[in-house]
Order: C-alpha cells, then structure tokens, then sequence
C-alpha cells in the first residue's frame, strides 16, 4: 500500500514535470486572430494598411542605459508630448543594457509584453524584425521615413519573416566613427600628421613604418582581430555576407586574404602588442597611455581620454576615417521601434516619431557632455554642426564626423558572437603563422556557416 | 554565468530522489502504538491525532523544499534533457523533434573534442594540487602563533576578491611586460617575455594558476575546521614515540582529514569542469588565440546561448554530456576512494 502511494505520488511528479517541460518547448498558439510573433496582438498592427487610431491613453517607452546621465532630456521630451497630445502618458523604463539586456528583451518580445516604444541595438533589430515582433513601417506608417538622411534611411532595412526587407524600426543617434591618432608617435615614426591613411591597407602600411622606429617601446594599434572583424572587411568593399542571408561570402574574396596577410605581417613586425591577440581590451586603455599611435574609432573615447589621461589628449588628432573603397563610412545607429504586440500602437508611433525628430535629436546632440550625431537630415545641417568652433579634438570630431554621418550608411549585417569569435579564432590562428591566410579564412567561413545554418 | 545557469545541475538528480525519505511513512506506524498505549477505549482515531496519520501529510511537510528542488533542479534538468532533442531557438517559435542529431553532430564536432580535452585536462591538475596544496596550507596556520591571524586573513582574500577584479589583476602580472616578465627579464632568468597570455598552453595552464590561487584560502577553511577534529593526544603520542613531523602529517593527519579531502575532491572536480570566467579573462572572448582554450562551459556558450541565435538544442547536448562527464569523473573517484579504503 505504502509502496503504491509512494509510486503514486513519484508519478504525478513526473508527469507535472514532464508537462511544465513541454510547455517549455512550444511556442505561442494562434488562436485564428491577428498575431505577431505568435503572440495575438490588435488587427491594424500587423497586415497591410496604414495604421489609424486616436493618439491617447498610455505607452511605455524603455530606453538602454541613459537615465543617469540623460534623465532631464528625456523626462523633458516626455512632458512635450504629452502636452502635445492631451490625454497621453508615457511610463519611461530605463534598461541597465548590462549583459542580460539582450536575455530580457527576448523574455519580453516571448511573453508578448515588449515595451510599446524600444530602443533596440542592430542585432536585437534583425532577430525581432525576423520574428516579427515590430510594427512593419514601410505599411503602417508609409513616409515617415522621410525626416532621416537618406543614405541611413536607405540602409536601416531588415528581413522579415516572410524574406522580405523592410523598415522596422527609426533609426536614432549613432557615435560615429572617425580616425583618432597621437600626433606626437606619428611624426616620431615619420608619418605625417596632415595626411593619414585612406585605405584600411595603407594605414596597415603606416603601422609597419610605426613596428620599424618603436622598438617595442610603443606600438601602431592592438592586435585582436575582433576589433576590426567585420567593419575593416565592409569598408574595404568585401561582401561578408550573401544577398539572402542564409551564407557567408567574405572568404571567398581576395581583399580579405591580403588583409589577413597584413595583420600577420603587422603582428609578427612588433606593430601591435604580442600579448593583445585575444585580449578583450580594446585600444582606448592603452592609447590613453600613451602607448599606441592609432586610438578608438569612436569619437565618444576622446572624452575618456581627456579625463584619463589631458596630455594624451592634446596630442590627438581626429581626420575623416578611411574611406576605401567603399567610398563613405558604416556603422550601426541606435534604433527605436514600435512593438508589434503594442496594445495602443497609434500613440506609441506617434511618440517614436517624435522622439527621433529633427528638432528632439538636435537638442540631445547638443548637450555639452556628449558626442553623438542624430539621424535627421535637418539636425545635421543645423549650425551646431556646420559651424563648430575651436581646433580642440572634441570639436574637431564633431566636425569631421557631422559632415560624415550625411552619406554613411547603417549596418544591414550584425554577427552573431558566436560567429564573430569562430571568425576571429581562425584570423588570431593565421596571425600567430600557425595557418595560411587562405586556410584561416575557408575555416572561418566554414565555421561561421555552421552558425549561421543552425541558428536560423 | 549564464552558461552555468542552464546547465544540468550535477546535484540535482541526487536531491530529487532523495526527497521522499524513508522515515516519514514510518512515523504514523510508530505514532499509532503508541496512542494505542496511552489512550484507552476502543476508537482510538476519533481523537485529533487522526490527522498526523493522513498518507500526503509527509509530503505536505516536504511541500516546501520538494518544490523547490522541482522547481530548480529537476525541472531544469529534465528540460535540459528534453531540449537536446530538438532544435529549438530563442525566437525560432515552436522547436522541433530532431532525435540524436544533436549529439551526433556534438560527436564529430572537433571543436567539442578540444573543449573537452581542456576541460579534463583542467579537473587532472586543478583536482589534485586543490586537495593537498590547501591541507599544507592549513597546517601551517592552524597553529596559533602571534600574528597567524594575519596569515589566515591573507590566504582568504583571494576567495572575497570578485573573479573579474582578479582577472584583471593577473592580466597585468602576466603580460609581456607585466610584473612576472619584468622580474623575470630584470633578473636575467630570461630575455624576451614568456607569452603568458598569447601562447594557448600557457593560458590554460595560467587559468589553472588563478583557479588554485583563488580556490586555496576557501578549501583552507574546510581543513582547518577538519583538522580541529584530529585529536591532540594522538600526534602527542606519535612525537613521544619519535615520530616525526612529516611521518605524523602521513599518518595522523591525512587519515583524520581524509573525508575532507573526498568532499574536496568532488567539488573541486566539479568546479573545474565548469571554468569559464578564468579562461574567458586572461584568454579572451574567442577562448585564447584561435580558440585553443575553451572548456565546455565556453563552448556551450559559443553554440547555445546566445538569446539572439543560440542553438538551445545543441547547447543543451553539449549541457548533458557535461552533465555525463561529471557525473563519471565523481563516481570514478567514488569507486578509486572505496577501493582504497579497502
């Protein structure tokens, strides 16, 4: 009897737990209405059609990681909004956008409660868009594309889950990406400072001039691939990846194979620090230092290397980042999305609109502590950008990279991590000379297939 | 870390079974006899103590921590299990049956292989040094000599620093111009750095330095509350009949302390199939140059858990044979220690 109880009991925890189990594996059901990534959602989000509705009720908005230093601003362009539509309130989530943010949104975009308006990075664009959990703009709101510059608007497509491209989400301010350099070590090196690299391979060029006079006492830029994987690719005109998505094309490329050749030859020539090959710092710590000719890309570094480090600082020169053969400059904005699954979609597109106006982006852009570049044609033209003052290199980079954001374009590719370490892994392996270039690359993009193939 | 998080639980399966004790059903039996000794008359159940003889009142009992091992290891578990046969992803929608494919894609992959062979590698040095290294380390400040607090205090630090400050803090001794090389060059031992942090041997076997050295304060306490057992008048006993130190640390030590050293073995033996934040900090996110360092726990995060494009099949694959090679490691050395003892 007492047996029997006992087996009893054991097998309703089983199957409880076997049931909580498979729950766990299924995906949202479809009860015949309107649904956006399995979740039911109202019938003027999804399909074709402009989307109409009242602006009023309440939305919420989440933001990443901007509340502490930026909270004035947003809680000012809130409070305008809803004075300009009377009956309206938003509720402003600030995200950590610590290494969890990611697990979070998706565990959102799932239980079908994304925020209504989110600010979304260029990898969390791409999987939702494809799982379509954003409202499709190109239908539910044609034209309101119209305000950004149009080599941004032009870019920021992304696949849908039917294959096709499409607009999901605004883009909004981005860092830009400039050349940053310690005037000083370069014309040590004999480089002239007036005239910096404009191709990815004649700045590699530089840097063994730079490995030749350093003598290991400073050194051109750091070695890990990871860094330059694959911005240096896109920017050389390579095509990473295939017109449909579905396979990496990079390897197959002889630019690539003549850039793995001379990272090799910079590595092994002492350009770069042995000891930086997998290392997860990026230049800024050692450039701050004094230790590197070539600085971050990213404009907004020049302001940790003023607070860490002035006489480094007033070394620096900014130029225009190397063109190459692509002509103008790639780079990922932020971007605001309206979730698909929004329970009052009309007002939570009428505030993302207005968020990522001429006028609301300008104003950001303008604060003292920042250096960030808006999206909208009308801000980029305004004289804060065209008419920037003094010769210091935060001045200078706004300047510089002002004039570039009108023709640079947005990412349309993001990897993985997973892929981009196996790529980066194969370059690190042809760098330490343990694999030929051509191997290295045909590896990687075997590996980063694999990826690709099973993740999708 | 993630990657540890959605892993089989090495003692979860252990706990589950384990939770509807024997003792329970036994007690309404015992409790029985003995009201019919106190209580006179003939229905003895009428009383309020019927209700302790309810079969599901044990389990009301155990409600609580039967819930929670179900809920957090069982459940986990079995869904880790269930998982590996499918190919589900993050935002793919409903996953699909795939069978053994999982696995047998895991068993031709080599880059599971090289993962695992680190991983073992990794348990057969960290295991051994991490259960005698700590016990010397206790008889040496077991003692109670002015000042040994201090020692104490230091052996322990390391276990309270946060893994990513020591990370950082091994990084600048092991560079190539570090403090280990700088010494090392300054006292003409060698020319030219040794590549502690670009050599993929030397980076595995740097990791296993900084697991040791974290890992030593901790299991020091677990001796030192062991060696408090061992009884005084024995050693005396031992010194008296001319025994010496090293001869009383064999004999009368190590046997007082030998469960001690069992418990630290499986957990090291656990703990270091399970490394990822020493691997990830002086090697990198790719795992060391080209990848040559990566764990298992690496690789599962390389492959499955990524909340974008994870492959959760596959990473739940490689989870169970974790899973699997753990369990096997803990009960071989079961099986070594019984054989020993006998």
């Amino acid at each position: 009897m007492r047996a029997r109880r006992l087996t009893g009991s054991l097998s309703c925890l089983v199957v409880l737990t076997l049931t909580a189990a498979g729950c766990g594996l299924s995906g949202g059901s479809d009860d015949g209405g309107a649904t956006a990534g399995g979740c039911s959602v109202d019938k003027g989000n999804v399909g074709s059609g402009k989307l109409t509705g009242d602006v009023k009720g309440k939305i919420t908005f989440q933001t990443t990681n901007l509340k502490k230093d930026f909270g004035k601003y947003f809680n000012g362009v809130i409070a305008s909004f809803e004075k300009a539509h009377p009956g309206t309130t938003v509720k402003w989530i600030d995200d950590p956008g610590d290494s969890q943010f990611t697990q979070r949104l998706v565990a959102d975009a799932q239980a079908c409660t994304l925020p209504d308006v989110v600010n979304l990075n260029v990898n969390t664009s791409i999987s939702l868009t494809k799982a379509g959990y954003l409202l499709d703009l190109d239908k539910k709101a044609p034209g309101s594309g119209a305000p950004f510059g149009p080599a941004i608007w032009k870019s920021s497509m992304f696949t849908d889950a039917s294959g096709a491209k499409t607009h999901s989400a605004y883009p909004w301010y981005s860092g830009g990406i400039a050349q940053t350099f310690n005037v000083d070590l370069m014309k040590k090196a004999g480089l002239d400072p007036a005239k910096p690299a404009t191709t990815i391979l004649g700045m590699f060029d530089d840097a063994l001039k730079i490995a030749k006079v350093s003598g290991g006492k400073y050194y051109a830029t750091v070695a890990n691939p990871i860094w330059r994987i694959p911005a240096d690719w896109q920017q050389m005109g390579v095509k990473v990846l295939s017109d449909d998505g579905k396979s990496f094309t990079f390897a197959d490329d002889p630019k690539t194979v003549a850039w793995v050749t001379a990272m090799t030859k910079m590595y092994q020539a002492g350009a770069m620090p042995k000891d930086s090959l997998s290392s997860n710092q990026d230049a800024s710590t050692l450039y701050a230092q004094g230790k590197l000719v070539y600085g971050s890309t990213n404009p907004n570094y020049l302001r940790f290397i003023q607070q860490n480090n002035p006489s480094v600082y007033k070394k620096t020169g900014v130029a225009q980042y190397m063109l190459d053969d692509l002509g103008h400059t790639v780079g990922a904005p932020q971007y605001i999305s309206v979730a698909a699954t929004s329970k009052n979609a009309p007002t939570a597109l009428s505030f993302a609109q207005f968020l990522t106006n001429a006028q609301n982006q300008l104003e950001w852009a303008k604060d003292p502590n920042v250096v960030i570049f808006p999206s909208t044609t009308a801000s980029l033209d305004d004289p804060f950008f065209q008419s920037v003052k003094g010769t210091d290199p935060f001045s200078e980079a706004r300047k510089i990279v002002a004039e570039d954001r009108k023709t640079s374009t947005a990412d349309e590719i993001a990897l993985s991590p997973g892929e981009l370490n196996a790529i980066t892994a194969q370059v690190q392996l042809a760098m330490q000379g343990k694999k030929s270039a051509e191997d290295a690359l045909k590896e990687a993009q075997s590996k980063a297939d694999e990826l690709l193939k099973q993740g999708s | 870390m993630t990657a540890v998080r959605t892993m089989p639980d090495g003692e979860a399966p252990a706990t589950a079974p384990a939770a509807p004790g024997a003792p329970a059903p036994r007690s309404p039996g015992r409790m029985r006899r003995a009201l019919k000794a106190v209580t006179p008359g003939p229905t003895p159940d009428a009383g309020g103590a019927a209700i302790y003889r309810r079969w599901w009142l044990p389990w009301l009992w155990m409600l609580p921590a039967v819930f929670g091992a179900a809920a957090f290891g069982v459940f986990p578990f079995l869904n880790t299990l269930l998982l590996s046969f499918t190919d589900a992803k993050p935002l793919g929608g409903a996953a699909g049956f795939v069978g053994l494919d999982n696995y047998t894609r895991m068993l031709g992959d080599s880059d599971f292989w090289l993962a695992t062979r680190n991983s073992v590698l990794y348990a057969l040095i960290v295991v051994p040094l991490m259960v005698v290294l700590p016990l010397l380390l206790a008889v040496l400040v077991e003692k109670n000599l002015p000042g040994i607090g201090f020692f104490r205090s230091a052996f322990y630090t390391p276990v309270l620093a946060s893994s990513v400050v020591v990370g950082l803090s091994w990084q600048w001794l092991l560079a190539d111009q570090g403090l280990v090389n700088t010494w090392l060059e300054k006292a003409h031992v060698i020319r030219g750095a040794i590549p502690f942090l670009s050599d993929s041997w030397l980076i595995l076997l740097s990791a296993m330095g900084l697991t040791l050295w974290k890992g030593l304060g901790w299991y020091m306490i677990f001796y030192l509350a062991a060696l408090g057992n061992v009884p005084k008048e024995l050693h005396e006993a031992a010194s008296v009949d001319g025994a010496g130190a090293a001869r009383r640390f064999w004999h009368i030590t190590v046997p007082g302390v030998r469960t001690s050293m069992m418990l630290v073995g499986t957990l090291t033996g656990i703990g270091s199939l399970r490394v990822f934040t020493e691997i990830y900090m002086l090697g990198g996110s790719t795992g060391g140059p080209g990848g040559a360092d990566r764990t298992l726990p690496f690789y599962i995060r390389d492959v499955g858990l990524d909340p974008l494009s994870g492959n959760a099949g596959y990473g739940a694959a490689v989870s169970v044979a974790l899973f699997v090679l753990t369990l096997g490691l803990t009960l071989l050395a079961q099986r070594l220690t019984k054989e020993d003892e006998s």
